[in-house]
């Protein structure tokens, strides 16, 4: 006992960030309380929370990055989580910038927005690194509880409350499932502890006969439903039906948020339970075998594939931005559940650069959704007709994001599904390879399916003459940062080299 | 008319009996003997019992049309939960069972049944009932999931001698588990935050958010 | 012992429950004489007329402090396994459940100095 105790102290010091963010996330709210007539309330919340980012990002960045394991194997504190730590604070602080020039959360309740999205933050690390069944499912249910508030934080509106419930109803169907499968995960392998799998499941599969087959069917089925909880955090089909009404009804920064944090915090969960417990280490060509030859890569690859598909086939058909864009979101999990089908280190690698620059591009596309929204008061696409009169610089960026968004050169999205596609390929030669070709080959024809979705909206920004011919004249901030993200993918779209060589660097995970 | 009267005396005095007799040989220290009613002990009708319970409860709120009969099939069935728990030895969990569940969930889903207006009125739009897909998604999930269920060789204990389980859970929480128990108190706070963000001023439909509360 | 031994007492009180609501409802239909009229079938609402349905709905205060119940049921059932080891965990366990409550008791306060709390008809 004194020993358990003794770790958790010595623990603490690998837990800077975290501690920062909880307390922030406290304080937020206490803030909340104690300014509430003071004039420049906006500001200093802003402020405050900017702050306990930025502390967070000065711990993150003097916290070494050596692989420990933490409170008693609780969590893992690796390079590995660390990028994608800095992948939910740059989420975070972003979305922080944007709800602060806006107008979507008025003064009163600005402060618990903050203070939860903290927490959401919070959560989300906690996600990349949870190496135990417990914490994997604490952390979600964190990240979920606080983001079932933020979207319906719109009362008035009937949208958001369909949202928020339709949110809860499915998140509590997939935790319910979640938490059955890892009933059966501890029934079979008797441990919580997520680095203690592969042995265990190594040991199990000697087991031959009825029982043999059964021990394998049964941890199929524990996988498969303990991926419902991840798959409903990614917004994988089949459980992404949740996405669209959630993305409509919540408050359009809050969905910037959505589509980007969660989704990474629900990659890095993914990558680290399945490259950690259920394949072998990798080997000198960077290529992982899954333990006891269950078909993993089979069944992400079909997910994939449906996911992408169903996705981008049912985004054609939206004329809501939002909803459009959350058709495309569930299309670019389908993109980035390849590099997990491949289990290489090629395709963790495509993943994380993915999520990197999936981070960018979204965002920024949402940003435009919301500077359109604050001058036209719609979403429609058809109030995106001849944008480029009305707004250049809005349209252009849009326009970036969108082409990125599709995967052309010379833009970002394009080195992200270029390593995501280059895992895929790699693998087409090796055994198996033709299904690989497949995914490979069905990725490619998405790809060009949503290129005309893209495209319908770029025609109408660009071709199309404007219903109204009054300017939009968005805020300085909002310029500032449109102009930001899309030099962003504009750089890191000829010049990767830095985005390649962090996450090169970042690979290191914490094996049992 | 006297006839029921006398009926429901014996009975009254039946129980009595009973319960006093059994009183009396506990008082004496003894136990109950371990009875087998054919192929099944006591012990193993009784866990069927609770099972089916449970089973039974769940069916209910899954089916019934009137959202109240749902409610009472939902206490049903964290009942039977409860009692499945004593059979697995966790007497602090079952206990939790009926303090949290039974004492404050169950009774805020009928409150909330209470709250809403006129419910069994309301047309709920989305009636599709997916009888299809579903019948479907249970004639795939149910083999595999019973074949899983008998064939697999499970990581087992054998039960140990039915000991209290708080002093063990109070340890396991303040030891090895400090982290994950920390963090049920932020989602705790969260949804303590997360009330008042959705309740506030929900009946006041039309007001404009940007006034100070 | 087994489950079914230490829990008997349990079941007893369980019977003699059940087996006392269905006597004293089941005595009172039989035995209480029955002479219904059209007064005595209108629902009582203190001497006056009755007015409109009983379903009436209620204030979603009432559904704010049974949220609160609940959440506050929890902590104290999180409490108790560390209250029943207080000695033995000694300062560690202390501070670590302090955390726990203190960031309830942020959770209080918010919620009241919101106005969650004021029991006010709308």
């Amino acid at each position: 006992m004194e020993q358990l105790i003794g770790n958790n102290l010595a623990s603490v010091a690998g837990f800077r960030p975290e501690l920062v963010l909880t307390f922030g996330s406290i304080a937020l709210l206490v803030l909340d309380l104690v300014l509430r007539r003071s004039r420049s309330r906006r500001a200093l919340l802003a402020g405050a929370a900017v702050i306990v980012l930025g502390l967070a990002a000065v711990l993150l960045a003097a916290q070494s990055t050596a692989s420990t394991p933490l409170f008693n194997g609780m969590i893992a504190s690796d390079a590995f989580a660390t990028f994608f730590k800095w992948i939910f604070l740059a989420a975070g602080f972003l979305t922080v910038l944007i709800v602060a020039q806006g107008d979507d959360y008025p003064s009163p309740r600005v402060g618990e927005f903050y203070g939860l999205l903290l927490a959401v933050v919070l959560g989300m690390f906690l996600m990349a690194s949870a190496t135990n069944l417990l914490t994997i499912y604490m952390s979600i249910e964190l990240v979920s509880m606080v983001s079932y508030v933020l979207a319906g934080f719109r009362k008035s509106d009937r949208k958001a409350a369909e949202a928020s419930l339709k949110y809860v109803i499915y998140g509590s169907v997939a935790s319910g499932v979640m938490l059955f499968g890892m009933s059966y995960l501890y029934g079979l392998l008797g441990t919580f502890d997520v680095l203690a799998f592969a042995p265990k499941i190594a040991e199990l599969s000697a087991t031959t006969g009825a029982a043999g087959a059964a021990t394998k069917l049964a941890l199929v089925v524990a996988v498969v439903f303990v991926s419902s909880g991840v798959g409903y955090k990614i917004a994988s089909v089949p459980w992404h039906m949740w996405c669209p009404d959630v993305y409509e009804g919540a408050p359009t920064p809050f969905t910037a948020f959505l589509s980007v944090g969660p989704k990474a915090a629900g990659f890095a969960l993914a990558l680290r339970f399945f490259l950690g417990s259920f394949a072998g280490p990798m080997g000198a060509n960077g290529m992982a075998e899954s333990i006891a030859g269950i078909p993993w890569p089979a069944v992400i690859g079909v997910l994939s594939a449906v996911t992408m598909t169903l996705g981008n086939l049912t985004a054609i058909a939206q004329t809501n931005l939002k909803r459009l864009l959350a058709y495309s979101s569930i299309a670019h999990a389908g993109y980035t559940l390849m590099g997990l089908a491949t289990l290489s280190a090629l395709g963790m690698q495509g993943v994380m650069i993915y999520m990197l620059i999936y981070l960018v591009m979204n965002l920024g596309a949402f940003l435009v959704v919301i500077v359109v929204a604050e001058a036209t008061g719609s979403e429609s696409i058809f109030d995106y007709s001849g944008l480029v009169h009305r707004h250049p610089l809005a349209a252009i960026a849009f326009g970036i994001f969108l082409f990125s968004l599709t995967g052309l050169p010379p833009f970002a999205g394009f080195t992200g599904k270029w390593y995501l596609f280059y895992a895929v390929i790699e693998r087409a030669s090796g055994p198996a390879g033709f299904w690989y070709g497949a995914l490979a080959v069905v990725g490619a024809l998405n790809t060009a399916v949503s290129l005309y979705y893209y495209a319908r909206i770029i025609r109408a920004m660009f071709l199309e003459a404007p219903h109204v011919t009054d300017r939009v004249a968005p805020k300085l901030g909002y310029q500032l940062m449109l102009g930001a993200f899309s030099a962003a993918i504009l750089v890191f779209g000829i010049w990767w080299a830095p985005i390649v060589e962090w996450s090169q660097r970042s690979m290191v995970m914490l094996r049992g | 008319m006297p006839r029921k009267i006398v009926i429901w005396v014996v009975l009254a005095a039946l129980v009595v009996t009973f319960v006093g007799v059994l009183g009396a040989r506990m008082a004496e220290g003894a136990v109950l003997p371990e009875i087998i009613l054919g192929p099944l002990g006591l012990t193993d009708a009784l866990f069927y019992l609770f099972a089916a319970m449970t089973f039974a409860g769940a069916a209910t709120v899954a089916l019934s049309k009137n959202i109240l009969h749902s409610a009472l099939g939902l206490l049903a069935a964290l009942m039977g939960t409860g009692s499945l728990y004593v059979f697995l030895s966790a007497d602090f969990l079952a206990v939790t069972q009926l303090l949290v569940y039974i004492g404050g969930v169950l009774v805020l889903i009928l409150f909330a049944v209470m709250l809403t207006n006129r419910i069994t009125e309301v047309k709920i739009s989305n009636a599709s009932l997916g009888l299809v897909g579903g019948g479907a998604l249970l004639v795939a999930t149910v083999p595999v999931l019973v074949f899983v269920a008998i064939a697999t060789p499970w990581a087992t204990i054998v039960p140990a001698e039915l000991a209290p389980t708080t002093r063990e859970i109070g340890n396991a929480f303040l030891t090895r588990w400090l982290l994950p128990f920390e963090l049920a108190s932020l989602v705790l706070l969260a949804t303590l935050i997360g009330a008042v963000v959705i309740a506030r001023k929900e009946l006041k439909q039309d007001e404009p958010d940007t006034s100070v509360s | 012992m087994t489950p079914l031994q230490t829990y008997f007492p349990l079941a007893i009180a369980f019977i003699v429950a059940g087996a006392l609501a269905a006597l004293l409802v089941g005595a009172a239909a039989l035995l209480g004489p029955r002479r219904p009229s059209a007064v005595k079938a209108a629902p009582f609402e203190c001497g006056s007329d009755p007015i409109g349905s009983a379903r009436e709905r209620f204030g979603v205060k009432f559904y704010m402090v049974a949220l609160l119940f609940i959440v506050f049921d929890v902590e104290a059932v999180f409490v108790y396994p560390w209250a029943v080891l207080l000695r033995d965990l000694g300062w560690s366990g202390y501070i670590a459940m302090a955390f726990f409550a203190f960031t309830l008791v942020i959770g209080l306060a918010y919620v009241w100095k919101k106005g969650a709390l004021e029991m006010e008809t709308d």
